[in-house]
């Protein structure tokens, strides 16, 4: 009460914002960890076919696929935590064909078989009788957990798309622009864990040090584990010089569909999608998470630094880094981008009420009696 | 909670009323195990099966956490906020005795009490008031209605407030919203504007009801009197009167054609802001679309000086446009004839006069003076009268001085019964000093409301659902409306009647005087006039709940004129000139305007208009409620985009409103609701969900957004004739809150007597302030011809009347009882009827002969003693002189001239006058009782066959016989 | 068949918040919730020559609602009379449907505990109605002015379908295809 001349948004709107920042973070970490399983499988299967190179790769993926279901999981947990009723959230899996019991369905079926296939990795001693029986599975899970990975990062954005009440979201564009960075954000992923995994001690000699040095892994391994060695080495060489070439692709599509979408909105399209693309382009704080944040910081920043400092720490870790962040941020800026057009009147009538924390809602509690 | 079956056994559905208005509309109340499970509307019922936001959240009003449950005597200091829960009955002694004691010190007037809304049983308050000794009662009566009746009376012996808008063409809705205070006549409204009423509403306000008007007035707030003389002024001189209706029934016409003539729509112009055109546009849709109604609205009350002037000069309207008792006009119910008035119910007998002469209060319209006058014209017109409650009070602000500064005498305590003074009267700082300077504040209430906070006792209220209500219309009306209670009061609660009744018992006032157990036992004492079969209140209710008399327009021609002193629509009233008031209204300017007070104009640009009913509230009330405050939770203030540009006020600001007596906060509502020069503040505002006792100064936050904070009651702004002070015409200025000035402190509302915050304490006594218009002298004429001891003589009709019952002393000799025209006996009272060619003493139903000699009856059959016999006495039987009636040797058999039958008065059984054979009407034939014998009706014997069964027939014949009797006995 | 529906007639609505607030009461709607909000744009218009018009909502039970096929728990529902209606035990509260709704009609409490934070909505009082079937919403039966006119759409003789067939109504947002099932009387000024 004591406060005085609040603007008319900060009055009121009783939750007019119903998905806040976890279901943001969600998007994000939903988009990236299945882009990344389905960026796995096509590297695996795909790029690099066939037996030991596809092996090679594969044991190269552990690490960004172990980060992917963490991502997965993480998101899950954001997701069921901001729900009112979670108890009830095994119901989605079965009594609907809307597109979130869907989304739940593919990324439960991306979580387990990308640990299935994840746990044929692990290289502890008491575990190995496990893992080894899991080999034989491993193509098949990377293939389901692949297409389900796609799978939810398409849901992602066809969700939002599909609530016409919010005409920003109510756009082909959207889940196109969700599709190219989630991939982004995957490859920005995979570009900075790819190898990081102790499967086989063979590899965990791996490195750009020896690696280079032939003679040295000869002197070591003897030839023919030398040979793999070096194939391994350029294997992987190849296959991160193909991620970051593929980001500098997609960041660049992502670009501009980005501006394609907000733009396009800012010129036509109805009166609450066009408020909303103004708020972006023109509006203060919306408009520099855009231009700076999303635009510069996001995409161009690091497209620059994968094309002009490639080989050297600004491309491999400083730019994945920063389109991850433009993922995030994108997610973000379009959740909360929510404005529904409002029937004549709604503002002023929510703008009056106060927030569910106003005192007189909480001072009496019936069933009490004070006096 | 699962939906309630209102259907399921066990659920009983009690007719009650909802009291969180006016309006009274009808509930259905589902009763289950003594606790109401749920209510709906009455759809048989005025409201139409419709409830409002208040009515509907009745249950949530009965089971308030912070409603008050037990009697809360005060632990701490005042206004701490900590309690002792008391028991009721002693708690009640404690309060006795130390009113007592101060009755014993300082006199019964040095005790008053403050009322709220008609939703208590003011009679029961006036009756203990009454016996008390003190005429201290008060309400905000002076801003609602009061001097408008008052002002009507005098013109035309009763308030015409009851519209026939079914037969009318137009209606000005005057200074009311009932869009937001009472829905269900503008259901009604909108119904008949569909079907092609025209509506005027004047407010300057673009209201709910202005939003569906044909036409509509936008005025300067407070302008309404000059609107109305010049309306008056439009229609006498554009030739738009009813001629016929003043030639026929109103008098003083010339005189007030001379005296309305500088009242023209081009001098009200400059006042009110309306176009002189639009002026006349009004009065003629008014005076050419007859019959039209004007419906009261609060306004004419509030505007503070002119008020009575105001209310005047629209009585006047519908005078002179022959508008008032006629079909589609607006009728004049005049008292109850039918049942009890209120005025009935208060003992006002029990009140000295010396006590009458010490109430405070310099109006004279609305206290004893006026009313006396009022009254006794009542009595002698209509036979019955206005209740002293709400129609003849102390002047409330005064009384609220003289705690402060002991002029014209110190009161020492004060009752509050219902109402929250800080936010319901003017000057509501000078309201709080005095609560909290008063010896002894006693509170009943629901809630702890600031009042209740500084309370030495605090007593709980019995709510809506709670009580028995009954729907009278302030006692004003001879119609009457009635619900029951669903349930007995909650917890220690009680009604009104039991608390005053318990007050007077435990004060030493004879239990005689309070002789109704319950509320519904003097319900049904008022009720049983109707002569309805029914036998309780409940019954009422259940089979009745409304009465209406037959309907009873043009009521003038059958009583001969009109219900003034003088027997015609008085143009110049003579009760008003009798008080030292002009007769006819003449102009007084509000308290503040650019006109008159240039100077203050400058300082504040801006015409403040408060104190409009808004939805989801009612006065000060429900602010605790959290579904309704839902709605509307914090106070806006309404602005033009103009002004507020101008001023820099976006929509949503918090702003300062202030006026020469302090400022108020509120939130701005930036539309073209208003003018440009005119701010609308919504009122009643506190909030309940703070900490009272947090800070004294504004306890509650009464004060910071209460527009009555900004209100001026000084005697000088108060309209002379009725005391009302002025919510509406204030002159105000406006600015954002910023950041080092948005925290209200006590220096934005000090008190202070004049209203000033320059100079905060008393500074002029206030007897010692002049009032708006100095009395005019009037002269009263002396008596043309003798008056008997006994008597009194009336001026202007130049009659003589009684002085006990005001019956007017006919030139016959008899008294005329104004009620049923009825002849009275001058020397008995006992009333001529003429069709037994008797005198009745209609209290006891006792006949008596134009001898006045009592006549008696035996088994209903008139005998007369010791006269000889007044018809023919059969020759089988003998005249017995002693006893007055003809008899069949020596039985006690009466004899029945007009049946030819004898009867016995013990059983009522009917016997043959010449043999006193008894008659069967089973069998339909005679019995002679000492043998069993059976005989025809022309005395043959019939044969008896000696059969068990037919003996035993006989018996319960015999017995049938008399319970027949008994039966037509009761018919 | 029947078909539930509302018509609103504007012109006789005064603003009075009675039907929200007989909602909140007898439907227990938690108190920071409004199921059938009372809409106004306030006074319009260049002063003294304004207008002011209310937009009494609720849920539209559209014909093809926006909300009921994204309910990835089938807790959303509607019946074959066209109510949409929530089933709170089935109810995650992921709020799918809240962003769904193009009229803003569905909402979620912050009063209640927090594992208990259904989403709720208007029902047309379908327990008030399936208790006693001719009953009418308690917004309906509340209001003074009888603003709120509830019926059978497939019945030609009830008062809706009269009143649909005789009078120009018109529905919110009907280009969003969902054939929202609340038709309103629009008001032009007074109460023509």
């Amino acid at each position: 009460m004591s406060k005085i001349n609040k603007s008319k948004e900060e009055f009121g709107h009783i939750n007019r914002h119903y998905w806040e920042w976890p279901i943001a973070s969600y998007l994000f970490l939903g988009g990236c960890g299945g882009g990344a399983m389905f960026l796995a499988s096509i590297l695996a299967f795909f790029v690099f076919p066939g037996g030991a190179q596809s092996a090679l790769v594969q044991g190269a993926l552990a690490w960004p696929i172990f980060l992917s279901i963490v991502f997965l999981a993480l998101g899950c947990v954001l997701l069921v935590g901001e729900l009112g009723q979670p108890l009830v959230f095994i119901r989605a899996f079965v009594k609907s064909t809307s597109v979130i019991a869907w989304g739940a369905r593919l990324l439960t079926v991306a979580m387990i078989f990308a640990v299935i296939w994840f746990a044929s990795f692990i290289p502890w001693d008491w575990f190995l009788p496990v893992a080894n029986f899991l080999v034989p599975f491993r193509e098949f899970c990377l293939a389901l957990a692949g297409i389900a990975g796609i799978g939810v990062v398409l849901y992602t954005g066809i969700m939002l798309s599909s609530l016409k009440a919010h005409s920003f979201w109510a756009t082909p564009a959207l889940p196109i622009l969700f599709t190219i960075s989630a991939l982004s954000t995957a490859c920005a992923l995979i570009a900075l864990s790819f190898g990081w995994w102790p499967m086989d001690p063979v590899f965990y000699t791996v490195n750009e040090s020896n690696a280079n040095d032939f003679f040295t892994a000869w002197r070591v391994y003897g030839n023919a584990e030398a040979g793999l060695l070096y194939t391994a080495y350029h294997v992987m060489n190849e296959a991160l010089h193909l991620l970051h070439t593929l980001d500098v692709i997609l960041v660049a599509c992502e670009v501009v569909v980005l501006l394609v979408m907000v733009l396009s909105f800012l010129g036509a399209g109805n009166k609450c999608a066009n408020a909303v693309a103004h708020k972006w382009v023109h509006g203060g704080k919306w408009a520099f998470g855009f231009w700076f944040g999303m635009i510069f910081a996001g995409l161009l920043l690091p497209e620059a630094m994968y094309v002009f400092w490639s080989e050297t720490a600004a491309s491999t870790v400083v730019a994945p880094v920063l389109v991850l962040c433009g993922g995030l941020l994108l997610r973000f800026m379009i959740v909360y981008s929510d404005e529904r057009a409002p029937l004549p009147g709604e503002k002023i009538y929510y703008g009056r009420l106060v927030s569910y924390k106003a005192d007189f809602l909480h001072k009496w509690k019936y069933g009490e009696n004070l006096f | 909670m699962a939906e309630i079956d209102i259907h399921a056994p066990g659920v009983e559905m009690v007719k009650s009323l909802c009291y969180f208005c006016h309006a009274n509309c009808g509930v259905l109340a589902y009763v289950k195990d003594g606790d109401v499970i749920k209510i709906e509307g009455d759809p048989n019922y005025t409201n139409q099966g419709g409830l409002c936001c208040r009515g509907t959240s009745a249950l949530k009003h009965v089971n308030h956490p912070a409603r008050v449950n037990h009697v809360l005597k005060r632990a701490g200091e005042k206004g701490e906020g900590k309690w002792i829960q008391m028991d009721y009955d002693e708690a009640i002694k404690e309060v006795a005795d130390r009113l007592n004691q101060i009755k014993a010190e300082s006199g019964a007037e040095a005790v008053a009490s403050a009322g709220g809304t008609t939703r208590t049983d003011d009679w029961a308050r006036r009756r203990w008031l009454n016996q008390f000794g003190t005429p201290n009662g008060f309400h905000n009566a002076l801003l609602c209605w009061i001097p408008t009746f008052m002002a009507e009376t005098c013109v035309s012996g009763w308030s015409p407030f009851e519209t026939d808008l079914g037969g009318a063409k137009s209606l000005i809705l005057w200074g009311m919203n009932p869009g937001a205070s009472t829905l269900p006549g503008m259901h009604g409204y909108t119904d008949l504007q569909l079907a092609g009423l025209k509506i005027i509403v004047v407010d300057p306000r673009y209201s709910e009801t202005a939003s569906k008007a044909d036409l509509w007035l936008p005025l300067r707030p407070g302008s309404d009197a000059a609107l109305a003389l010049a309306m008056l002024n439009a229609i006498m001189y554009g030739g738009m009167c009813d001629y016929d209706y003043i030639d026929a029934w109103c008098s003083g016409y010339d005189e007030l054609m001379e005296h309305i003539a500088p009242y023209t729509p081009e001098w009200a112009s400059e006042i009110t802001w309306l176009e002189p055109d639009l002026i006349r546009q009004a009065a003629a849709m008014y005076a050419t679309n007859r019959p039209g109604c004007i419906q009261w609205g609060c306004t004419w009350d509030q505007i503070g000086r002119a008020s009575t002037t105001g209310s005047h000069a629209i009585a006047l309207l519908r005078a002179v446009t022959g508008n008032i008792e006629v079909p589609g006009g607006d009728g004049m119910p005049g008292p109850a004839l039918n049942f009890l008035t209120d005025e009935e119910m208060e003992a006002n007998e029990t009140l000295p006069e010396e006590q009458k002469a010490k109430q405070i209060s310099r109006f004279k319209l609305t206290s004893w003076p006026g009313y006396t006058l009022i009254s006794d014209t009542a009595k002698r017109q209509w036979g019955k009268t206005l209740p002293t409650e709400w129609f003849c009070e102390a002047h409330g602000p005064s009384v609220f001085k003289a705690i402060i500064t002991g002029d014209p005498y110190q009161v020492r305590a004060l009752i509050c019964n219902a109402t929250n003074p800080v936010n319901s009267y003017g000057d509501a700082k000078m309201v709080l000093e005095a609560l909290k300077k008063v010896e002894f504040l006693v509170t009943v209430d629901y809630w702890i409301t600031p009042t209740a906070l500084l309370s030495d006792y605090v007593f709980p209220a019995a709510g809506a659902l709670e009580r028995p209500i009954i729907v009278t219309h302030y006692g004003a009306t001879d119609s009457l409306m009635g619900g029951r209670r669903a349930i007995q009061p909650k917890y220690d609660r009680h009604d009104d009647y039991m608390f005053w009744k318990k007050l007077g018992l435990a004060c030493g006032q004879d239990p005689e005087m309070w002789p109704w157990e319950n509320i519904e036992e003097a319900y049904w004492d008022i009720i049983e006039p109707l002569g309805l079969p029914i036998e309780s209140y409940d019954e009422f209710v259940d089979n009745v709940r409304m009465y209406y008399p037959p309907l009873h327009q043009k009521k003038f021609e059958g009583h001969g004129g009109f219900w003034t002193p003088s027997g015609k629509i008085e143009l110049n009233s003579t009760i008003m000139q009798e008080l030292g008031f002009p007769g006819m209204p003449t102009y007084i300017g509000t308290i503040e305007n650019p006109i008159d007070t240039p100077e203050l104009a400058e300082e504040y640009p801006f015409v403040l208009t408060t104190g409009g009913g808004f939805m989801p509230y009612h006065h000060s009330e429900h602010f605790n409620m959290p579904g309704i405050r839902f709605i509307y939770p914090q106070p806006f203030f309404s602005i033009h985009p103009d002004t507020a540009e101008k001023l820099g006020i976006a929509y949503g600001d918090w702003c300062w409103i202030e006026t020469r007596r302090g400022r108020i906060k509120m939130r701005a509502n930036v539309e073209p609701e208003v003018d440009p020069r005119v701010i609308f503040c919504p009122r009643g505002w506190w909030f309940p969900e703070r900490d009272g006792s947090a800070d004294l100064n504004n306890p509650f936050g009464c004060l910071e957004s209460n527009v009555n904070t900004l209100t001026s009651v000084d005697a000088e702004h108060c309209d002379p004739m009725g005391g009302s002070w002025a919510n509406r015409g204030l002159l105000c200025k406006v600015y954002k809150c910023t950041d080092i000035d948005h925290e209200f402190t006590a220096d934005d509302a000090q008190w202070s007597i004049p209203g000033s915050v320059s100079e905060p304490g008393v500074t002029v006594m206030p007897s010692d302030q002049p009032l708006a218009r100095e009395p005019i002298p009037f002269e009263k004429p002396q008596p043309t011809k003798d008056v008997p001891e006994g008597y009194y003589w009336v001026w202007q009709d130049d009659g003589i009347y009684n002085k006990e019952s005001h019956f007017k002393l006919d030139d016959s000799g008899w008294l005329i009882d104004p009620k049923n025209k009825a002849y009275i006996d001058a020397y008995t009272g006992w009333r001529y009827d003429a069709a037994a060619e008797c005198l009745v003493d209609d209290a006891t139903g006792q006949q008596y002969t134009m001898d006045r000699e009592p006549i008696t009856y035996v088994a209903g059959v008139r005998t007369y003693p010791g006269q000889a016999a007044p018809y023919e006495v059969p020759s089988t039987l003998t005249w017995d002189t002693e006893l007055g009636y003809a008899r069949l040797g020596d039985n006690m058999y009466i004899y029945d001239p007009n049946s030819g039958w004898m009867i016995d008065p013990e059983t009522n059984v009917y016997h043959d006058a010449n043999y006193g054979y008894a008659y069967d009407p089973t069998a339909q034939n005679l019995i002679d009782m000492a043998t069993g014998k059976r005989y025809s009706m022309s005395y043959e014997p019939i044969d008896e066959n000696p059969t068990a069964e037919q003996g035993s027939a006989a018996e319960p014949s015999a017995e049938a016989q008399v319970e027949a009797a008994e039966a037509a006995e009761e018919e | 068949m029947t078909r539930y529906c509302m018509v609103i007639d504007q012109r006789r609505c005064i603003g009075c918040h009675s039907c929200s607030v007989a909602c909140r009461v007898w439907n227990d709607v938690p108190e920071d919730l409004i199921y059938n909000p009372v809409l106004s744009t306030g006074v319009e218009g260049e002063w003294p020559n304004v207008h002011r018009n209310w937009l009494p909502t609720l849920c539209m039970h559209c014909e093809k609602p926006a909300c009921v096929p994204q309910c990835p728990t089938g807790a959303s529902q509607q019946d074959a009379d066209g109510t949409v209606w929530i089933e709170y035990d089935k109810c995650m509260a992921c709020k799918v449907c809240v962003n769904a709704c193009p009229y803003g009609m569905r909402d979620q409490s912050k009063l209640q505990p927090r594992l208990h934070q259904f989403i709720r909505k208007c029902t047309f009082c379908r327990d008030k109605r399936k208790m006693d079937p001719d009953a009418q919403p308690y917004c309906v039966a509340t209001c003074h002015q009888k603003a709120r006119i509830f019926g059978d759409l497939d019945d030609p003789n009830s008062e809706v379908s009269k009143l649909i067939n005789s009078v120009e109504t018109v529905r919110l947002l009907e280009d969003l295809n969902t054939g929202p099932q609340i038709y309103y009387i629009p008001a032009l000024g007074g109460t023509r």
